[in-house]
């Protein structure tokens, strides 16, 4: 420690250097701390899918939809514990005329007493699950959602619905009975924006004319999802909707497809910042160590080690690295708390978290590439010989 | 009992696949308390025997002990702690760190040692104010002049008690005045703080300043001269 202040002053020498290394720094970890975090939250879905629960879909499509007798066909498999109907209502406020698609949010409607027992992420108390099950109107919402908005149980929700089959004309009114916060410890990434309503309103409310998107089957043995999924899809193979059964990981995987490997084209963006960086950064200490060859030479007469010299460069390079880190990780914060307004991030779900894992990589990150950046020239600063330097002074 | 012990000591340099002997065969032995000039013309070795007394460079062959330690003996890591203790660096060109105040210049080599931050502190403004600079502590190298910037880097030789200093060529960069204050700087840590002094030099006057000039030629010790030898050449025998 009683060198830090030496290391500080040398920093200080070139501020502007310095400020301009550590600013790249900060933008490094910055881009890469909020494409890893859009990275986990598109993800998460993946993280938070369960084993025992199936996705039945149309096999041609999601958007087309699966009739309602194979819940009764599906209910009575062996196997099933429990199917719920669930549908994507993709509902937002105001009206048809003027959407308000700036503060959407996923909304579905759902078979709510068996889907709750197959989800117990959606954590309610008993009161308001039961006050949400003999509501026909009522839904649950996220806390995220209701803090948002100040919503609170008994508030009510207007969603005109931007699917042509579920316009009635005026906009569905939902009355909040619930707002479910997940455990933080067993479901950290699912999401606290979600609406759910009964399906049951849906149906009536069109006039019957809803259908069921998606078909969710909680199943016995966890182990034998494959098989389950193949059985089901066999069950309504050649029938006019025939089905594509996946478990929730391999649903949600699907999703992510769809928007082409975004892992690999977020990491590569990732790796080529961090490359770069390192490049930026290992040019300003070499730089600065090239600068202060004789410094060095006078250092190690007055009798710093070879050791302690090589410390105190790869010193300077932490102190960049962190200080940089440490402003990326401000600057991510900042970003994703203004990002969660932009429309459309969140409509999935994502939530988009800086978790602690996330941020121990980023300053990590940051690190590493400090140390690294400082390697060479610390290396050099090392093997440098007294004498020679002295020579050139 | 000799401050500085050089026995037998060869310095070889290789250039390519020239050898250059800078040092051939020479024995140098400075008492307690002695204050040496070493002159000779550039290339004379001069340098490269300061350095290896100051333990910043090794022997090809000989010995070289310095307040009874073999220098040549001690590892990198060894050396410099060696150094820190037993060693007092004084250059022609000051080498004071550009970023560090006076007092936290000649503070450096205290870092080296378990003393506390205040402790620190006390002896390097003590030793700033041996050089008499006690009231320009807080000023950068860039705010003082070339004579203050060498006493401050004769403080930083200081501050740690080494038993021997050496300088090369200390007054080389300063206008009469200050090199007059300079070397009698020299004479008053020679004669009240009992430090041996070894000085590279090329000025006589320096030189005269010294209780022995020894003067090197390609590598080896020529001739001596005393004060006694200097006293009878002004008288004029």
């Amino acid at each position: 420690m009683k060198f830090l202040p030496y290391i500080v002053k040398h920093l200080r020498k070139n501020w502007i250097r310095t400020v301009s290394t550590i600013l790249a720094m900060a933008l490094c970890i910055f881009l890469i701390g909020t494409l890893q975090t859009l990275l986990a939250a598109f993800y998460g879905g993946l993280d938070r899918a369960s084993t025992e629960r199936l996705v039945t879909r149309n096999r041609v499509s999601l958007v087309f939809p699966l009739p309602l007798s194979y819940e009764p066909r599906l209910a009575t498999m062996p196997g099933i514990k429990r199917v719920a109907k669930s549908s994507w209502f993709g509902g937002v406020m105001g009206n048809d005329a003027n959407p308000d698609m700036k503060n959407f949010f996923p909304n579905f409607a759902v078979e709510a007493e068996p889907y709750l027992a197959m989800y117990p992420e959606y954590g309610l108390t008993a009161a308001e699950k039961q006050a949400f099950l003999s509501d026909p109107r009522g839904c649950i919402i996220g806390s995220d959602l209701a803090d948002k908005h100040n919503w609170k149980i008994g508030s009510v929700i207007p969603l005109t619905s931007t699917i042509p089959p579920y316009k009635i004309g005026k906009p569905f009114e939902f009355v909040v009975q619930g707002i479910y916060k997940p455990d933080e410890k067993k479901y950290p990434s699912h999401s606290k924006q979600i609406l759910l309503f009964h399906w049951k309103y849906l149906y009536e409310a069109t006039n019957q004319r809803a259908s069921v998107g998606t078909y969710i089957t909680q199943i016995a043995n966890p182990d034998q999802a494959p098989a389950m999924a193949s059985a089901i899809d066999k069950t309504f193979e050649n029938s006019d909707a025939e089905t594509k059964t996946e478990t929730e990981g391999q649903f949600y995987a699907g999703f992510v497809k769809m928007i082409g490997d975004l892992a690999l084209i977020l990491n590569s963006i990732g790796l080529a910042v961090a490359f770069t960086i390192l490049a930026v950064c290992a040019n300003t200490m070499s730089m600065s160590i090239r600068e202060r060859r004789k410094e060095i030479a006078v250092l190690k007469t007055l009798g710093f080690s070879s050791a302690l010299v090589l410390t105190l460069v790869l010193g300077e390079a932490l102190v960049i690295g962190f200080v940089g880190g440490l402003l990326g990780v401000g600057l991510t914060k900042v970003a994703l708390s203004a990002a969660g307004s932009i429309p459309g991030l969140n409509g999935f779900g994502a939530t988009l978290r800086l978790g602690p894992g996330l941020l121990a990589m980023m300053f990590g990150l940051s690190g590493l590439i400090g140390l690294l950046s400082g390697l060479q020239p610390a290396v050099s600063a090392y093997r440098s010989n007294m004498t020679a330097m002295l020579r050139q002074v | 009992m000799a401050a500085v012990d050089v026995q037998n000591v060869r310095k070889i340099y290789k250039r390519d696949s020239q050898e250059i002997v800078v040092l051939d065969g020479l024995s140098l032995q400075v008492p307690e308390g002695e204050f040496v000039a070493l002159m000779g013309p550039s290339g004379s070795g001069k340098t490269t025997l300061l350095n290896l007394i100051a333990g910043i460079d090794q022997p090809t062959s000989g010995k070289v002990e310095v307040a009874g330690t073999n220098v040549g003996a001690l590892s990198e890591g060894a050396l410099a702690k060696w150094r820190s203790r037993n060693v007092g660096f004084i250059f022609q060109f000051y080498n004071l760190i550009p970023v560090l105040t006076a007092v936290e210049n000649v503070e450096l080599p205290l870092l080296l040692t378990n003393l506390s931050k205040s402790q620190r502190r006390e002896r390097a403004l003590t030793a700033l104010k041996v050089v008499g600079l006690a009231d320009r502590f807080k000023h950068y190298p860039r705010q003082l002049s070339g004579g203050q910037e060498q006493r401050v880097a004769i403080a930083r030789a200081i501050v740690a008690d080494p038993a021997v200093l050496v300088a090369d060529e200390p007054t080389g960069d300063l206008d009469a005045k200050s090199a007059e204050d300079i070397l009698n700087l020299l004479q008053t840590l020679n004669g009240e703080f009992k430090k041996t002094i070894v000085m590279v030099t090329h000025d006589p006057r320096a030189a005269s300043r010294a209780h022995i000039e020894r003067h090197l030629e390609k590598g080896v010790l020529l001739k001596t001269v005393t004060q006694h030898d200097r006293n009878q050449a002004m008288a004029g025998v």
